[in-house]
């Protein structure tokens, strides 16, 4: 953790799976990902269908294709917030941040390590069942979202082309 | 001026004075003043100050406005402490609050709606908000789910969207968000520009029920005060609020006043008379005027305003003159009688003339001023009727009079100061030089600075308001009905009318009722257009072709549309006591046997455009510009009180000219009264007041101390001694008047601070002005 705490900023490229009960097929999208501390991350999809999801603080922005971007405060949103911190706690390394939120448990080796993120909230238990970032050393390798209804966004991560 | 030596003489023989009738006779008015005290109901909201409106529209938008106030609604904000400690505050208050069962809603925080109201109405979205449920309908909005499962927002989609294809409940969700600006923080709402943590909370009592608002208001603060607040600072605003916080100012004012001008009145005449039994006699008459003007408008109203009390306490300034006229102008020895024939004409002139200047006030048709007028009117007829018949016969009883006497060697050198008297006519001819320049007085035209709510107060809630994004009504469309159900098909039938003017630019939005809760009609005839359940499967099956989602994908939405089918509309009352309910509360509401439903318009650009669209109102559709239409009504109480202000002015008039029986003085005696109303008001346009009618009424009591002074001033053939009686009797009346209004203009309460200021500044002018045009030059006879 503190090793990934040391990182001020990170480029890296994505490959995100999404399976969802109501779909036959799983959906694919690609993108990329900057990260700089403390809680700035910027996620662009750029296939299929072009995103920009910025979560600034306490702002997130969302900007799809030709629409004019949304603004959410996450405080207005816990669920969605819990989303947004399990995936930016590991990025920033911040342990004590993550346990506010998570009971956290990690397993493996430096070389092949990972977390696994359940939710305090009941609300956001609701939404969430479980995060799991896998990596090795100071690069964190994939985040997988399990929702409380089965669903599953797995998002792949490599080092920026 | 200081007083002389004791008049040595048979007068001043002690065995002759008794002092038990005076003593009596105050003991007996105090007893009086206490049971009419007691036994009085005294208001001090808003509602019993403002008028009911003439016309039926301004009954309409008067009653608008009453009612405004009449919500308990408290606007809370934190501040003075690091952002995160005051979201850990509000959420602490916003937890402890609920719990004292005094709100109907707290809000602080969170998301706007709480999960199970946010469930309540998904259950119900296909009654609340428009949906279509043809193929192509169904197949767009499919799509449009798909797009949102490959974005951020998935969890939306898999939460409402699948279950919502048509998109109900985002249309409905939209609507029930309202146009709020704040910001999160912490799970704490706050200013989007600065840190203050803001809190929204209604009361189950209504705002006007003062003791329920203390009640409120003081569990705000001691779930403050559990909260462990540290530096951080309270702040509470809103009608209820208001109304709290003008009663305290009101009770602590009249409190002040009565006590501070009491003192003060009785030290000066201490100075003037020297003498406790000569305060006794003055007062005796005072306090019965205090008390039968109470026991009056007791009578009339029903209740008498706090206002109207505090202004009674300074009308003793005015009064006691009466009093303090008779015993200033015995001569010590001297039978009632003889007193009464030398001052008589001019204390009857003086009285009847300073009653009927009240008349404009009494007949303004605002109720506060009734008020103020009545208890004025009361007070002096019923003093001086006392002090008529009844002072002369305890001063002779007790032998009082003034220890001055004589005819000093100043007076001849004071009244020289008359052969100038012309120039008195220069600041008259500079105020109307004044007045023509600037174009008038500047005038007042916001009712609200006509109520009794501290300014600072007002400056709070507004500030508090923006932030919440809980604007004023500025403009509304007032519907009616005779029950909600025709108040909501009124309002469905506007706004497709009102949702074209938006896209056209001439407003920004509007709130109504009926975007929230749609009629039952409506709500009906959206049930009666379902699909049934086969036909809405095979419509599924045909829009879904080609797309990735599984057959059982929109099992929720298809059961949600079936289970429609067999919901009863939702009315209003089932949602009483629910927050989904106390959104909807202030946009439908029942008044009387009617029933009320505003839609609030935001962001009118052009406001000609609107009121075109609108076409002509109906008795149940009014377009109602509020601050436009407060000014409108405003100006129509300050337009009858100046009716009434001629009609008594030329009553004085002819009263004046009828007891004067001397053309040339009765112009003497107007002409210093006009000239000192005049200045006033130039002088308080100079310092930047706008006059309002309560100014107006203030410079009718002005007129009326005017007259006193001048009517005194201009009597005929008179010796030195009794010349240098009337001077210094009128300025002690005159310090009287200045000392109890000069304490008015440091109130808290602005009615009583304007009055204050007026009457002070007016009632100087005044003896200067009646000094100088209505008393005898030398050598005039």
């Amino acid at each position: 953790m503190t090793r990934l705490a040391a990182v001020p900023e990170r480029r890296a490229v994505f490959r995100e799976q999404r399976r969802f009960a109501a779909l036959s097929e799983p959906l694919q999208s690609r993108g990329h990902l900057l990260y700089r501390r403390p809680d700035y991350l910027e996620k662009i999809t750029d296939w299929p269908q072009p995103e920009r999801l910025v979560v600034d603080g306490d702002r997130l922005i969302l900007t799809e294709a030709n629409e004019p971007p949304r603004v959410v405060p996450l405080g207005s949103q816990p669920e969605l917030r819990t989303m947004i911190d399990g995936m930016r706690g590991p990025l920033a390394g911040d342990l004590a941040a993550l346990r506010r939120g998570f009971a956290v448990e990690a397993a493996g080796s430096l070389q092949d390590w990972t977390l696994t993120l359940t939710p305090l909230d009941p609300r956001a238990a609701r939404l969430l069942r479980r995060i799991g970032v896998g990596g090795h050393d100071d690069m964190i390798r994939d985040i997988r979202l399990i929702q409380a209804n089965g669903d599953e966004q797995w998002m792949q991560i490599g080092p920026p082309a | 001026m200081k007083p002389g030596a004791l008049p040595h003489g048979p007068a001043a023989d002690g065995a002759r004075r008794r002092a038990w009738p005076v003593l009596l006779a105050l003991a007996a008015a105090i007893l009086i003043l206490l049971a009419v005290l007691s036994r009085i109901s005294v208001r001090t909201d808003m509602v019993e100050f403002l008028p009911a409106g003439q016309t039926a529209a301004a009954r309409l938008v008067m009653d608008e406005a009453r009612a405004g106030t009449a919500t308990g609604l408290i606007l809370v904000g934190l501040e003075g402490a690091d952002p995160a400690e005051l979201a850990r505050i509000s959420k602490a208050m916003a937890a402890a609050l609920p719990a004292t069962g005094l709100f109907q809603l707290v809000a602080g925080g969170e998301a706007a709606l709480p999960p199970d109201a946010l469930e309540q109405l998904f259950a119900r979205r296909y009654l609340l908000a428009p949906a279509e449920f043809g193929v192509d309908a169904l197949r767009a909005g499919m799509e449009g789910v798909l797009r949102q499962l490959r974005s951020s927002a998935a969890p939306l989609a898999t939460q409402f969207g699948l279950a919502d294809p048509p998109g109900a409940f985002l249309t409905l969700i939209r609507g029930w968000a309202g146009s709020s600006t704040v910001r999160s923080v912490d799970g704490a709402w706050f200013a989007a520009g600065h840190d203050r943590a803001l809190l929204l909370a209604r009361t189950r009592a209504g705002g006007m029920d003062v003791p329920a608002q203390e009640t409120a208001t003081g569990a705000i603060a001691a779930a403050f005060a559990a909260a462990r607040p540290g530096p951080a600072r309270l702040l509470v605003a809103g009608p209820a609020v208001f109304a709290r916080d003008a009663a305290r100012a009101i009770h602590a004012d009249v409190q002040r006043i009565s006590i501070l001008s009491t003192l003060l009145i009785a030290a000066l005449l201490w100075w003037r008379f020297r003498s406790p039994l000569v305060i006794a006699a003055i007062a005796a008459p005072v306090v019965l005027s205090v008390a039968v003007a109470a026991a009056a408008v007791q009578l009339g109203f029903g209740s008498v305003h706090g206002v109207a009390l505090g202004f009674g306490a300074t009308m003793l300034g005015v009064s006691v003159d009466y009093p303090v006229l008779m015993i200033g102008h015995r001569k010590r020895g001297e039978p009632a009688a003889a007193t009464r024939a030398r001052i008589g004409p001019a204390f009857i002139l003086a009285v009847i003339t300073a009653t009927l200047g009240l008349g404009a006030m009494l007949f303004s048709g605002f109720p506060g001023l009734a008020q103020l007028g009545v208890f004025s009117a009361v007070g002096l007829a019923t003093c001086a009727l006392a002090t008529w018949f009844g002072l002369p016969l305890l001063i002779v009883a007790a032998n009082l009079a003034p220890v001055a006497a004589g005819d000093p060697a100043w007076l001849p050198r004071l009244e020289r100061v008359r052969r100038w008297r012309w120039l008195g006519l220069v600041p008259v001819l500079a105020a109307a030089a004044y007045f023509a320049a600037i174009g008038g007085p500047h005038w007042e035209g916001d009712l609200a600075n006509l109520s009794p709510v501290p300014a600072a107060s007002r400056a709070l809630d507004q500030a508090l308001r923006a932030e919440l994004g809980a604007p004023d009504a500025g403009q509304i469309l007032l519907l009616r009905g005779p029950d909600a159900e025709t108040v909501l098909q009124r309002q469905e039938a506007l706004l497709p009318m009102l949702d074209r003017l938006r896209t056209e630019g001439v407003l920004a939005g509007a709130d109504a009722a009926a975007t929230l809760l749609p009629s039952q009609a409506t709500q009906r005839a959206r049930v009666a257009a379902l699909p049934d359940p086969a036909t809405l499967a095979a419509r599924i099956e045909q829009a879904r072709a080609g797309l990735p989602f599984r057959p059982e994908a929109f099992r929720g939405f298809a059961e949600a549309v079936a289970a429609t089918r067999n919901l009863a509309p939702l009315r209003p009352e089932d949602l009483a006591d629910t927050p989904v309910g106390a959104r909807l509360d202030p946009l439908l509401t029942r008044r009387g046997a009617a029933w009320q439903g505003p839609i609030v318009l935001h962001g009118v650009t052009d406001a000609a455009r609107l009121a075109a669209a609108l076409g002509p109102g109906t008795a149940d559709v009014t377009y109602i510009d509020m601050r436009g239409e407060l000014g409108a009504i405003l100006a129509g109480y300050t337009a009858r009180a100046w009716r009434w202000l001629g009609c008594c002015g030329v009553l004085v008039v002819l009263v004046l000219g009828a007891g004067l029986r001397r053309p040339g003085m009765t112009a003497r005696v107007l002409g210093a009264v006009l000239a000192a109303m005049l200045v006033t008001a130039a002088l308080l346009t100079g310092a930047g007041v706008r006059l309002s009618l309560i100014h107006l009424v203030a410079l009718q009591l002005v007129a009326g101390v005017g007259l006193d002074y001048a009517l005194f001033f201009a009597r005929r053939q008179l010796d030195a001694e009794e010349r240098a009686r009337t001077l210094r009797t009128l300025v002690t009346c005159n310090a009287m008047t200045l000392l109890t209004f000069g304490l008015l203009s440091v109130c808290d309460t602005p009615v009583l601070r304007d009055i204050g200021v007026t009457v002070a500044v007016g009632a100087v002018l005044a003896m200067g002005f009646a000094f100088f045009a209505a008393g005898q030059a030398p050598g005039e006879a």
